[in-house]
């Protein structure tokens, strides 16, 4: 054959030849190339190809089956050669009968088909809004320009007694000096958030509104687009203040903000040179005013520098640098900032940690970033996948069953000529046809729970319909789906042989484990892990809900210092006790609930190095601490400023301090705290009390005397009024001493409640896993049973005409599935034990594994199998053997 | 008698196979027409009517020898069957004696 020059468009021979057979084709082609050579010579290349296209779209019309039927040849062919041939096939005509073929199998077995596409619908439900909760938290920060090189600078502590802790905040001085002493940073920004500022506006207030004082390179660093305002400029004025929008509306009306005055509690003023745009959901910083980070300085009395200032880890700072810097070689270089500028050898030590990773990992180890949100999105993950894995062994199940109803069919159509890969097809055609159906309704259960599902996992989550990507994703996903559900089927039913099948041999399945029993353990195994996590988990967060706090926090509640309250404490304190209502009021630094401030300045008599590097929580009190907050006493007395003149340095310690300090008798011992080495004198010794997360075990505690300092104050209401009473008078109370503010307070318990958050997640989350889990197992096994009971209908009515009990039959169609579910809770128990051990790893307070949990889900498990199976097999034993037996 | 009905276009298939006196194959047979009739037809249409005509016995098809001209393709020569034959003549005949019944004017 000579090569030719004029050769039409490659694509359209293509179409040709994937329309026509092989004899169609060869005098077709033969004729279109004949008469391009003509036009092409008379009228041009590009005409004659307009020409050949249309002629092409032409034979796409329908065609008579002789041009259209793949054969070789005209002549007769052997059966053998037919079959060989019958591989051929036109792939548009294939694919439409498999549809075909599908969609009737689909309507035939209703029954069957609602059970798969039930349960598929519900599992791509489930994972659907897990891996849009993953893309949201894995994109969380992301919107920054920056972000690839903002970095958080964080302390270190020295590996001393234990591990090193990392603290995600550094000296005050540190981010200056970072950017003035490194070409390598090009811009360092502080971050301080404050939410207690009165704002006034002509003669409006506004209290409760969080935001911070910033650097003015924390606009440069991160992408907080302004509405007006000049971002260059707005926070290098003095007295300035940049707001949100929605702030500004909140403040101003529909006025506009920019150049307005605002008042800053009552000592001072700033004015708007900028509106922010309000800030998205998914930042962590969740401000609403920006203050230059001078405002701050003047409030605190001058910027602290000196060595003392870099003795407190009390500023977060955050890094931008440079493209080209190189992070490991600045990490060196920060490493020791603190220990040098403060002379000591013996803190902490600095390190960057990138944007990247601060929404996931929120967990240190030695330094390492080792957990946080990243756990839950790990366990989700594999969650939402063994969901999808139990639906999938669903529709394999139920197919493979189905399967010996349509042996038959596989036999015609093998005998027919059809081959094992276009059985394949047919299969993988169906299962792709179910798991659609289920994808669209998918789709629409996820419109209706996501509103639930945000307020569950406190996220804004929308389904992208406008983003391509996210279609791609769906069809890929639909796919993987159906080629998982569909593969098992697709293979092991086109491997039927035809001479089998006609001989009724093939039903004897002579395996002693088939790969159903596989499936079905598989199914009940998950469901029966994740019973048992939900279990523990619930008893984890109860345990721990539960727990002696070593306080007493009913009728409790904390106020915080704002506006004038410090200055008149001691009247409210009086008016508050003269009226009866409050039988007990204290000051202190922190609440309990945040685990006060954290110290590593404290020395005493005979110390040793390696406990001096412990944290010690502080908090401090100036009378009835002990009677404020219900702790209990072991020794010495509480802390009275207004009966012991000396107790302005008086300390209280609590035994977890007293046995790390080493003392036999702790009252009347001194305690060194800071460089100038303030004296304070134990005198008393309380019992543990919980101090920050309720999963920590007790750490040790000082509560210093009235020469520390104080931000908040605690009231013990009096039990003798109803507490909405004695609210009220207690808020007639701080009107009167702190008129411009309203009263704000927070219920200790509730407070306590709120640490739970996370855990109350998780539980809840993994509650309604097993749940799906457990339904759609039951699901499977309620077809499954059904198909079989329908299966041995025949020999149901043979054994009920020869006597059989209904009790005895439906005990024959049960035992089986129960002996798989036996089977799995035997598998699923050492699983769910190991891994729940490790999960329950994760808190320093913690329950221990109780048996009665695993017995618990066992039983639970069996119950409901048992429940589903014997629905269908009741009914089978029940029917009427007449009935069954009379269509022979 | 059975007899075939035939469109219009399928006549004018088989009276080009017919005049090209088992000569005819797709391309030649379009080029045919677009010369006798200056009717351009799609090739999709000559094939299907080939076809049919085939199917209903009315023409006989042999494949030739493959030519370079055609990129090495073989070609299908139709010939008429003397069934197509008659069916052209009865329809030739219906048309005349309809021609003589107008009146003429």
């Amino acid at each position: 054959m000579q090569e030719r020059k004029n050769n039409p468009p490659l694509w359209l021979r293509f179409l040709l030849r994937c329309r026509l057979n092989e004899q169609a084709h060869d005098e077709v082609e033969g004729d279109l190339q004949e008469l391009y050579d003509v036009y092409a010579k008379e009228q041009g290349k590009l005409k004659a190809g307009w020409w050949y296209a249309k002629q092409v779209i032409g034979f796409l019309r329908p065609l008579p089956t002789r041009m259209t039927r793949r054969y070789k040849s005209q002549k007769k062919l052997s059966h053998h050669q037919r079959i060989i041939n019958s591989s051929y096939i036109n792939p548009l005509d294939m694919i439409s009968n498999f549809l075909k073929i599908s969609w009737r199998r689909f309507k035939h077995g209703k029954g069957f088909s609602m059970i798969n596409s039930m349960g598929l619908s519900i599992a791509l439900t489930a994972a659907l809004l897990i891996l849009m909760w993953i893309r949201y938290e894995w994109n969380f920060d992301s919107f920054h320009k920056n972000k690839d090189r903002l970095y958080q600078v964080y302390g270190l502590t020295a590996a001393g007694n234990g591990e090193s802790q990392a603290i995600p905040a550094v000296p005050e001085p540190l981010g200056p000096l970072v950017e003035r002493q490194f070409a390598e940073a090009e811009a360092t920004a502080r971050v301080k958030s404050y939410d207690g500022f009165l704002f006034r506006v002509a003669d409006r207030s506004f209290t409760g509104i969080k935001g911070a004082w910033v650097d003015p390179a924390f606009l440069d660093m991160f992408s907080f687009p302004l509405m007006q305002g000049d971002g260059n400029r707005a926070l290098r004025q003095a007295e300035a203040i940049l707001i949100t929008g929605s702030m500004a509306k909140r403040l101003f009306g529909n006025d506009n903000a920019l150049g307005r005055t605002i008042r800053i509690d009552s000592n001072s003023q700033a004015i708007v040179t900028g509106i922010l745009k309000d800030f998205p959901r998914d930042s962590r910083f969740q401000f609403e005013f920006l203050l230059p980070w001078s405002h701050f300085e003047r409030l605190a009395g001058g910027g602290s520098t000196g060595a003392e200032a870099w003795l407190r880890n009390n500023t977060t700072t955050f890094v931008q640098l440079r493209p080209d810097a190189a992070l490991a070689s600045f990490n060196t270089k920060i490493r020791n900032l603190s220990r040098v500028n403060a002379g000591r050898n013996d803190i902490w030590t600095h390190f960057l940690f990138p944007l990247r990773q601060w929404h996931l990992y929120t967990e240190f180890e030695n330094g390492e970033p080792s957990g946080g949100l990243i756990n839950m999105i790990r366990i989700f993950g594999l969650i939402a996948g063994f969901i999808v894995l139990i639906a999938c062994i669903n529709f394999m199940n139920l197919s493979t069953a189905r399967s010996e109803k349509r042996a038959k069919e596989i036999g015609v159509r093998k005998t027919a000529g059809a081959s094992r890969y276009a059985l394949m097809g047919q299969f993988l055609t169906e299962a792709w046809l179910t798991v659609s159906v289920s994808a669209v309704l998918s789709l629409g259960i996820t419109i209706l729970v996501l509103p639930y599902f945000n307020s569950l996992m406190d996220a804004s989550l929308s389904i992208p319909f406008g983003e391509w990507r996210f279609w791609i994703l769906l069809i890929a996903f639909v796919s993987f789906t159906a080629l998982l559900a569909g593969c098992y089927p697709a293979f092991y039913l086109s491997a039927f042989k035809p001479t089998g099948i006609f001989r009724k041999q093939f039903r004897k399945q002579t395996a002693s484990i088939t790969p159903r029993q596989v499936m079905v353990v598989t199914q009940f195994s998950i469901a029966i892990v994740l019973i048992i996590a939900t279990l523990v988990i619930r008893e984890q967060v109860d345990f721990a809900q539960s727990r002696d706090r070593g306080y007493s926090d009913k009728n409790l509640i904390r106020v915080d210092f704002l506006g004038d309250i410090e200055k008149n404490y001691p009247l409210i304190r009086q008016e508050l006790l003269n009226s009866g209502t409050a039988i007990s009021v204290s000051k202190t630094l922190s609440g309990f609930t945040n685990g006060g401030a954290r110290s590593w300045g404290f020395r005493w008599k005979a110390e040793n190095p390696k406990d001096t590097n412990t944290a010690i929580s502080m908090f401090s009190a100036d009378a009835d601490m002990v009677k404020t907050a219900g702790l209990q006493l072991l020794a010495g007395r509480d802390i009275d400023i207004n009966h012991y003149s000396t107790d302005s340095s008086a300390v209280l310690i609590n035994e977890t301090a007293a046995k790390l300090m080493g003392f036999k008798d702790p009252v009347g011992q001194l305690l060194f705290q800071g460089a100038k080495r303030k004296a304070w004198t134990i005198v008393g010794v309380v019992k543990d009390f919980v101090s920050g997360s309720p999963f920590d075990l007790a750490s040790p505690v000082v509560i210093l005397g009235p020469d520390a300092w104080f931000s908040t104050m605690y009231i013990r209401l009096n039990p003798g009024q109803s507490t909405t009473a004695a609210l009220e008078k207690s808020a007639g109370v701080f009107k009167k001493y702190n008129p411009a503010y309203p009263f704000a307070y927070n219920f200790v318990d509730r407070e306590y409640a709120q640490q739970f958050v996370e855990e109350q997640k998780i539980k809840t989350m993994a509650g309604w896993f097993s749940v799906l889990a457990i339904a759609i197992s039951c699901l499977g096994l309620f077809g499954l049973s059904a198909y079989l009971a329908e299966m041995r209908i025949k020999e149901i009515a043979v054994r009920k005409v020869l006597g059989a009990s209904v009790i005895s039959i439906s005990r024959l169609l049960s035992i089986n599935f129960l002996k798989l579910v036996a089977v799995a809770i035997c598998i699923s128990i050492p699983v769910a034990w190991i891994a729940m051990n490790k999960w329950l790893e994760n808190y320093a307070y913690r329950t221990s594994l109780h048996w009665w949990i695993f017995a618990a889900a066992a039983l639970l498990a069996l119950a409901i199998a048992f429940t589903t199976v014997s629905f269908q097999s009741i009914k089978a034993a029940l029917s009427n053997p007449t009935k069954s037996l009379h269509t022979e | 008698m059975y007899r075939n009905f035939l469109g219009e276009f399928e006549e004018l298939i088989l009276l080009t196979v017919a005049l090209l006196n088992g000569e005819g194959y797709g391309a030649r047979i379009v080029e045919e027409l677009a010369g006798q009739t200056g009717r351009k037809a799609a090739l999709s249409a000559v094939h299907i009517s080939l076809y049919r005509l085939e199917d209903k016995g009315l023409v006989r098809s042999h494949l030739g020898g493959a030519v370079p001209e055609r990129g090495g393709r073989s070609k299908r020569f139709y010939t008429i069957t003397t069934d197509g034959m008659e069916t052209l003549r009865s329809m030739r005949d219906v048309r005349q004696s309809l021609w003589k019944l107008i009146p003429s004017m």
